[in-house]
C-alpha cells in the first residue's frame, strides 16, 4: 500500500501541482516568472521522487481500489523520468524564450504540468479507456499551449489544424475500444492478453479492426508515415519551448503505451509486425525527405522528429513479447531528448525576439560571436545525426543491434542508410554556424541566464546517457 | 439485435469521417468528430448489452466527459479563428504548407 503509493506519488505531485497552479495564477501579484520557477519545481521534486521509487520492482498499482488500471514497471519508471526531465528543462527555457517574447500568463506553466501529468498516466496505463483518458488530458493541454499566441494568425492555424486532426485521431481509439470491448469483454490489457491467448488473434475479426483503430491513433500522435503530414505545420506554429516539449515529452509517453500495448500479446503483435515494418521504412525515408528540403530550421527539427519516429518504429518492431523491458527504447528516447531539447533551448535564447532568426542562413557565423553555443548546438545535432561518441549513436547502435538480433537485418540496413541521408540537414547547419561569413551580430544580451545554463547541462547529459551502458 | 446496433453505429463512424475529409466549415468538422465519438460510445452500449455487464456504460460515461471538454476547447479555437479571418472556411487558413 505504502510502495503503492510512493510509485503513484509524481503523478499525484504532478497533478496537484498543476492544480495549485491554475489556482494561484488568479492572484495578480503571481507573475509569470515565479510561475515558471514553481512548474520547474514541481517538476524536479517528481523527478527525484520518481529517480528514489525506480529502486523497488514492477508493480501493479493499488490493484484492489484500481482494479489493475496502471501499472508501474521499469520501462514507465524510465519513461516518467524523461518525462519529467523534459517538463523541467523546457519551464526554464520559457523563462528565458519569454523574457523577448511577450504573450506570457502563469497559466501557461500550469497546463505544462498538466500535460505532464497526462503524459505520466499514459505511461503506467494498462487500460484503454485509462489511454484515451491520459491521452486527451495531454493532448488538450498541449492545444492550448500551440495556440499560446492568440495574436499569431500562424499558431491559431497550428492549433486549429492540430485540434481538428488530433481530435479525430482520439475518436478512432475509442472506436478501436469500443470494438475491443466487444470481442474481448474487457478494455484491461491483462484480460485482453488472456483472452488472445486462449482464442487466437486472427480468429477474431472485431479485435482485429480494434486494434487496426488503436494503431492508427498511436502511430498519428508518433507522427509516423501516412499521418505525419500535420507535424512540420504544428511545430513550425507553436512557439520553440512548446516544440521542443511536444518532440520529446509527448513523443516519450506515446512510444511508452504504443509498448506497452504491442507487447500484451505474441500473436497481436506479430499480427501488425509486417505493416510496421513498412511504416517504419517509409517514415523514415519520407521524413528525411521533408528534412532535406526545410529552409525553416523549426521545420527541419520538426522533420527529423519524423525520422526519429522511424528509428523508433524499428525498436518497436525488434521488440519481444518475452521478458519485455523496453530498455532500448526508453535509451533512445532518453537519448533523443537531451539532444533535441538542448537545441530547442538554445533556439529559445539565440531566435531572438519574435523567434526572428528562424532560417538555416540566420545562424550564419553564429561560432564567431558566440563560440559556446555554436559549440553546444553542433553537439547536439552530431548526436541526432548519431556519431560517436555521443548519446544519439548509442541509441540508434542498440536499435540497430536488437533489429538484427530479431532477424530484421534489412531494417537494420536500411535504418543506418537513413541515419548517413540524415547527416545532410544537420550538418548543413553546422557549415553554416562555422564556415559562412557572419550577416549579423547576434549582438543582443541574452535576457536570462537560465536557458543557456540548461543548454550546457543538456550537453553534459548527452554525453553522460552515452557513457552510461560503459559505467554500469 | 445486437447486429443493428452495430450497423447503426459504423454508419455514424463512417458519417463522421466523410464530414471531416468533405467539409470545410470548422463546425462542421467539429460536429462530425463529435458524431464519430457517439458511434464509438454506441457500440459501448451495445456490446455491454451482448456481455451483460456494466463496463460498457461506465467508459460510455467517461467518453462523454472526454468529448465535452474537447468542444469547449474547439469552440474557443472558433472564435479565436473568427477574431483573426471573421470566416470559418478552412480554405482561408492556408499560410503553412506541411
Amino acid at each position: 500500500m505504502t510502495n503503492d503509493l510512493m510509485l503513484l506519488m509524481p503523478l499525484i505531485i504532478v497533478g496537484a501541482g498543476a492544480i495549485l497552479l491554475m489556482l494561484s495564477s488568479a492572484y495578480q501579484k503571481l507573475t509569470h516568472e515565479m510561475a515558471a520557477y514553481g512548474s520547474a519545481l514541481v517538476f524536479a521534486v517528481a523527478f527525484l521522487v520518481q529517480l528514489s521509487a525506480c529502486i523497488t520492482g514492477n508493480a501493479v498499482l493499488f490493484s484492489g481500489a484500481f482494479n489493475g488500471l496502471l501499472v508501474a514497471s521499469s520501462f514507465s519508471k524510465a519513461a516518467g523520468l524523461i518525462i519529467l526531465a523534459c517538463g523541467f528543462f523546457t519551464a526554464m527555457s520559457s523563462h528565458t524564450y519569454f523574457k523577448q517574447n511577450d504573450f506570457c500568463s502563469p497559466e501557461y506553466y500550469s497546463l505544462m504540468v498538466f500535460a505532464a501529468s497526462g503524459m505520466l498516466l499514459l505511461t503506467m496505463a494498462q487500460e484503454l479507456i485509462t489511454v484515451f483518458i491520459a491521452l486527451e488530458i495531454m493532448s488538450l493541454a498541449i492545444y492550448i499551449l500551440v495556440g499560446y499566441d492568440r495574436k499569431n494568425v500562424i499558431s491559431t492555424e497550428a492549433v486549429l489544424k492540430y485540434l481538428m486532426l488530433g481530435a479525430f485521431a482520439g475518436a478512432f481509439l475509442t472506436m478501436g475500444a469500443a470494438f475491443v470491448y466487444g470481442a474481448t469483454g474487457s478494455t484491461k490489457f491483462v484480460k485482453i492478453a488472456q483472452y488472445v491467448a486462449a482464442h487466437g488473434f486472427m480468429q477474431t475479426p472485431a479485435l482485429i479492426g480494434g486494434s487496426f483503430f488503436i494503431l492508427v491513433a498511436f502511430l498519428f500522435k508518433a507522427a509516423a508515415f501516412p499521418f505525419h503530414a500535420w507535424v512540420v505545420d504544428v511545430y513550425d506554429g507553436a512557439s520553440v519551448p512548446v516544440t521542443g516539449y511536444m518532440a520529446t515529452g509527448l513523443k516519450t509517453a506515446i512510444f511508452a503505451v504504443f509498448a506497452n500495448f504491442l507487447v500484451l500479446d505474441a500473436s497481436l503483435q506479430s499480427g501488425w509486425i509486417t505493416y510496421l515494418f513498412y511504416i517504419a521504412v517509409f517514415t523514415m525515408f519520407v521524413g528525411n525527405l521533408i528534412a532535406i528540403g526545410q529552409q525553416s530550421l523549426k521545420r527541419m527539427l520538426a522533420a527529423s522528429g519524423i525520422v526519429h519516429t522511424g528509428y523508433l518504429l524499428i525498436a518497436l518492431v525488434a521488440v519481444s513479447t518475452k521478458d519485455f523491458t523496453g530498455s532500448v527504447i526508453a535509451y533512445y528516447l532518453a537519448a533523443y531528448a537531451a539532444s533535441t531539447l538542448g537545441i530547442f533551448c538554445a533556439l529559445s535564447y539565440l531566435g531572438g525576439a519574435g523567434e526572428k532568426r528562424s532560417t538555416f542562413d540566420d545562424f550564419k557565423g553564429l561560432a564567431k560571436s558566440r563560440p559556446y553555443s555554436a559549440a553546444a548546438v553542433s553537439v547536439f545535432l552530431l548526436s541526432m545525426a548519431g556519431i560517436p561518441p555521443t548519446a544519439g549513436f548509442m541509441g540508434k547502435f542498440y536499435i540497430i543491434t536488437s533489429a538484427i538480433e530479431a532477424g530484421q537485418v534489412t531494417l537494420a540496413v536500411l535504418g543506418i542508410v537513413s541515419s548517413i541521408i540524415s547527416m545532410w540537414y544537420y550538418l548543413r547547419l553546422i557549415i553554416n554556424m562555422y564556415f559562412c561569413e557572419a550577416e549579423e551580430q547576434f549582438g543582443e544580451a541574452v535576457p536570462s541566464n537560465l536557458a543557456p545554463i540548461c543548454t550546457f547541462v543538456l550537453v553534459v547529459c548527452v554525453f553522460a546517457i552515452s557513457l552510461y551502458p560503459v559505467v554500469i | 439485435m445486437i447486429h443493428s446496433y452495430l450497423y447503426l453505429s459504423i454508419i455514424l463512424f463512417c458519417l463522421g469521417i466523410v464530414g471531416v475529409i468533405s467539409r470545410r466549415n470548422v463546425f462542421t468538422v467539429f460536429m462530425s468528430i463529435e458524431l464519430m465519438l457517439n458511434a464509438a460510445n454506441l457500440a459501448f452500449v451495445a456490446f455491454a448489452r451482448v456481455h451483460e455487464s456494466m463496463d460498457g456504460h461506465v467508459l460510455a460515461m467517461m467518453v462523454m466527459a472526454v468529448a465535452a471538454a474537447e468542444a469547449a476547447l474547439a469552440l474557443a479555437v472558433v472564435i479565436l479563428l473568427h477574431k483573426h479571418k471573421s470566416k470559418l472556411d478552412t480554405n482561408v487558413f492556408s499560410l503553412l504548407k506541411g
